[in-house]
């Protein structure tokens, strides 16, 4: 491969059993996987057979930048890490993003990426400046939270050292533990915490020194006025009135800062509960906080939120991270303004009354002990507070009274589980497992009674909101986020294909006019949706690798966003939109490819998994039956060129996109099916059988 | 003092920590971005704090760093502005200016490289032949650095020269 600008041009592989290290030549992935999740995919594929699980040292870490990093694109700060993920049920290869600055410091260390193997035979942290590596005894931080284990490394090696560990949840492999960088963005949602546990990794420390060269330097510029948030404007923190989203806010002082995740960045998505109180000191923090943690101080309502996420047309094209204090606002004048900006409101739910500082100190347990926030707001408390409502608790031993209000029973429960002592242990193995341990259909499937939507109607609800592949609800309509049909739908196609929650880089941005189409054809029944659930997919895959931010690309409106930096960093003219999309389904092609041969992924896995929590009602009353949501997975299958009884891509699919080589490996394995076989859809398996 | 870069009070504007300061130093004065061709120096806060530093040349009236230079005015320069600059082609990379500097951290940079031809002492010039001015300030996407002599948080009233 010719060399282009933009990449450090080496992968560097770290065996943590030998404390060996090796140089790959980035080249050799490029161009066909781009970077980040591409070429994670590529290498994961190439070098993790089936058989390892996420604890086994034959699992690796893949970390991965783009060619935008370290360049001065804005958002292309961000970086990737895949993996065998623990919390995923069952154990799947997975995937995170993240902001923080190791993308870029490994960058000017000379790596667009590493690879984490092995298991060291004792404790260690990893020194990585420029081309040296070291290993360093970890015993003296084995143990610390994640604030005291940055602040150790930052007085051994200097106060520009940057680095990412995990805090005592990842030591004690709970599923859900996170990897935290030293501006507290984190790894958190597939639990890549404790992959760094069962590696005796505590942390790695980044300085680098290199250059890093991008082909069109005006074109830089230019981006920088054009992607984000582009206008000027003072950042200062700002005294709030209220804490809490819409119908959730309850009066309190508190003083909001913001920060930007990532190098380069021109927007700041990142807020900041400034002068918060740690619960290990008792002194003054500025803790980190983001769309779900609004939850940890109030659960009254499920949460409400606008259309506009998702709903972008060219008057209106503000994203995720510009929704907040766009300076302008947004502009009223549009004819579909009504559209873009309709409010999904939330159910009632009660789980627990407003409380400033037991929200604060649920996620600073959370952001010290190193745990996903989301599961531990949205599918632990949430099941704490149904369970003990329908009175599912009494014969189980907790330690102390549940009590989800009770600052002290917070505290005792994370601890509980973090250290796992006592039940602690059985929740410490995730939410999904630890409700399978306890008894699924008492402690999962049990109706919480007390779900009431806007029209005073109650609405049938589990006490486990475990949506699918274990993880806890996310747009999914209801349980957490109410959302309408379509979207639910979109989301649920998105989430079946996946291993983990997919809004990571998978929120569906479509227009007024798809929205209008998909309610015209009926949500389980649009073609039109289809498309846009895989151009959406495909959107997720080129920001994970080129790479750039989620929050601030308005992809249906801006369609070559990510084309323009991926030029402006490489100078690779012959790039256009199509083989940018091409790459896309390549490697989604290539994750399909991992799940199927490691895990046996097909059609059947998939749609059950996804099913059961279809079935309870959204705010609005709806559900999908199992005809419907069938008939929706096989007009996805086939728009995707996958047989529809399988799962499973035929081989001109594999070999549109030069994936031959796969083709021939999935014929090996018996999983190469031929175009017009017969299918006969499965009885619904949600129906009980009498007894 | 001079004028030169100075940095928001918090209630002004709190640094977001993007280091788009940084990068935009290096990417106008050199064409690409390193952290060793920076002319300004972002330092993170202690943990849990987010309150970030950002450290600058002061343009000191009796500038040691200038007055360290064995090389002055060939390669530590002063111009008709009294802006302290370093004319890279004649500068040895000998650090003698880095260690004069009378702050702490030092304000101005040598590049370590193993090529000798590199290592050249980088410091805040405020960008004095850029038409559009001092870059960092021009591309701080939240206004948390100006020109001394500009300050928009204190918003200053024009006075007399004398
Ligand atoms: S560009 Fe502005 S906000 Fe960003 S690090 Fe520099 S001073 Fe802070
Ligand atoms: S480099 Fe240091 S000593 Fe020289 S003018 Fe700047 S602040 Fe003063
Ligand atoms: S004024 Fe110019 S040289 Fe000085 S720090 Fe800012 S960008 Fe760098």
């Amino acid at each position: 491969m010719q060399r282009l600008d933009g990449y450090a041009g080496k992968i560097l592989r770290i065996n943590l059993t030998d404390s060996s290290t090796e140089e790959l030549s980035t080249w050799d992935y490029l161009p066909d996987y781009i970077g980040g999740r591409g070429i994670c995919n590529k290498i994961f594929w190439d070098e993790v057979p089936k058989g390892v699980g996420a604890f086994d040292p034959e699992n690796k870490l893949i970390f991965m930048t783009g060619p935008t990093t370290a360049t001065g694109i804005p958002t292309g700060g961000r970086a990737v890490m895949t993996g065998i993920s623990p919390c995923t049920l069952p154990e799947q290869y997975s995937y995170g993003s993240i902001g923080g600055w190791i993308g870029t410091v490994l960058k000017y260390a000379g790596y667009d990426g590493f690879i984490l193997e092995g298991k060291a035979p004792a404790p260690v942290y990893l020194l990585i400046e420029d081309d040296k590596v070291q290993f360093l005894d970890a015993s003296p931080i084995w143990g610390q939270v994640v604030s005291v284990t940055q602040e150790s490394i930052r007085l051994a090696h200097g106060a520009d050292i940057h680095s990412m560990v995990i805090g005592p949840a990842g030591e004690h492999l709970h599923r859900n533990a996170s990897i935290t960088t030293s501006n507290d963005n984190t790894f958190a949602r597939a639990g890549f915490g404790a992959v760094f546990g069962s590696k005796n990794l505590k942390a790695m420390a980044f300085r680098g020194s290199g250059k890093i060269k991008a082909a069109d330097m005006e074109k830089v510029f230019e981006l920088r006025k054009t992607v984000g948030r582009p206008e000027r404007q003072p950042n200062p923190p700002v005294m709030r009135e209220s804490m809490g989203h819409v119908s959730n806010s309850f009066p309190h002082q508190w003083k909001n800062g913001s920060y930007a995740c990532s190098p380069g960045c021109n927007s700041r998505c990142q807020r900041l509960l400034m002068d918060s109180k740690s619960p290990f000191t008792g002194g003054k923090v500025s803790q980190t906080e983001k769309c779900v943690s609004v939850l940890a101080f109030n659960y009254t309502y499920e949460h409400p939120w606008g259309a506009s996420l998702f709903v972008l047309d060219e008057k209106n094209p503000r994203t995720l991270g510009q929704q907040k204090s766009f300076p302008h606002g947004p502009d009223k004048t549009d004819p579909d303004w009504e559209i873009c900006s309709e409010v999904y409101k939330g159910d009632r739910m009660d789980l627990w009354g407003p409380d400033f500082d037991r929200g604060a100190l649920m996620m600073e347990l959370a952001n010290e002990y190193g745990i996903d926030k989301w599961e531990m707001i949205i599918h632990y408390f949430t099941w704490l507070a149904m369970a003990k409502k329908e009175g599912l608790l009494t014969d189980l031993d907790f330690g102390m009274e549940v009590d989800v209000e009770n600052p002290a029973f917070v505290r005792h429960f994370i601890d509980s589980m973090t250290y796992r002592t006592g039940i602690g242990d059985i929740f410490a193995e995730g939410m999904a497992r630890a409700i399978r341990t306890l008894g699924k259909e008492k402690y999962g499937d049990t109706i919480y009674q007390g779900r009431v939507n806007q029209d005073g109607v109650r609405l049938d609800i589990p006490v486990s909101l475990e949506a699918a592949w274990g993880y806890s609800a996310h747009w999914q309509g209801r349980g957490f986020q109410s959302t309408p049909k379509w979207l639910w739908v979109a989301n649920a196609l998105n989430t079946m294909v996946n291993t983990r929650d997919c809004f990571n880089s998978g929120h569906m941005h479509v227009t007024p006019d798809d929205v209008r189409q998909f309610l015209a054809d009926g949500p389980s029944y649009s073609d039109l949706l289809i498309q846009r659930v895989m151009e959406n997919e495909g959107a997720s895959m080129i920001k994970d690798s080129v790479t750039t931010c989620e929050w601030q690309s308005p992809d249906i409106v801006w369609h070559d966003m990510e084309l323009q930096m991926y030029q402006a960093a490489t100078g690779d003219d012959s790039m256009t939109k199509e083989k940018l999309d091409e790459f896309a389904v390549r490697s989604r092609l290539l994750y399909r490819a991992i799940l199927m041969r490691n895990f046996g992924r097909c059609r059947d896995l998939e749609a059950e998994n996804v099913y059961p929590f279809l079935t309870y009602p959204d705010p609005w009353g709806e559900v999908d039956t199992w005809d419907e949501w069938n008939d929706t997975v096989d007009r996805y299958y086939k728009a995707n060129h996958w047989d529809p009884a399988t799962g499973w891509p035929y081989r001109e699919t594999w070999e549109r996109y030069g994936l031959k080589d796969v083709a021939d490996e999935m014929e090996k394995l018996g999983m190469l099916p031929s175009p017009g076989q017969a299918y006969q859809r499965k009885p619904d398996p949600s129906v009980r059988q009498e007894v | 003092m001079a004028k030169h870069i100075e940095k928001a009070p918090l209630e002004y504007s709190m640094c977001t920590g993007c280091v788009s300061c940084e990068m935009v130093c290096s990417m106008v004065h050199e064409g690409y971005v390193s952290p060793q061709t920076k002319r300004l120096f972002f330092k993170a806060g202690p943990v849990k704090t987010m309150l970030h530093e950002i450290y600058t040349c002061q343009q000191c009236d009796d500038h040691p760093c200038y007055e360290a230079c064995p090389k002055k005015d060939e390669a530590m320069c002063i111009d008709e502005n009294g802006i302290v600059y370093v004319n890279e082609k004649n500068c040895i990379g000998c650090g003698k200016c880095a260690k004069a500097c009378k702050f702490t951290p030092s304000r101005i940079h040598v590049v370590k490289s193993k090529d000798k031809e590199e290592r050249k002492a980088k410091k805040c010039d405020l960008c004095r032949t850029r038409p559009e001015g001092p870059a960092c300030v021009q591309w701080c996407p939240f206004m948390c650095l100006a020109v001394s002599d500009r300050l928009p948080w204190e918003e200053r009233q024009e006075t007399d020269q004398s």
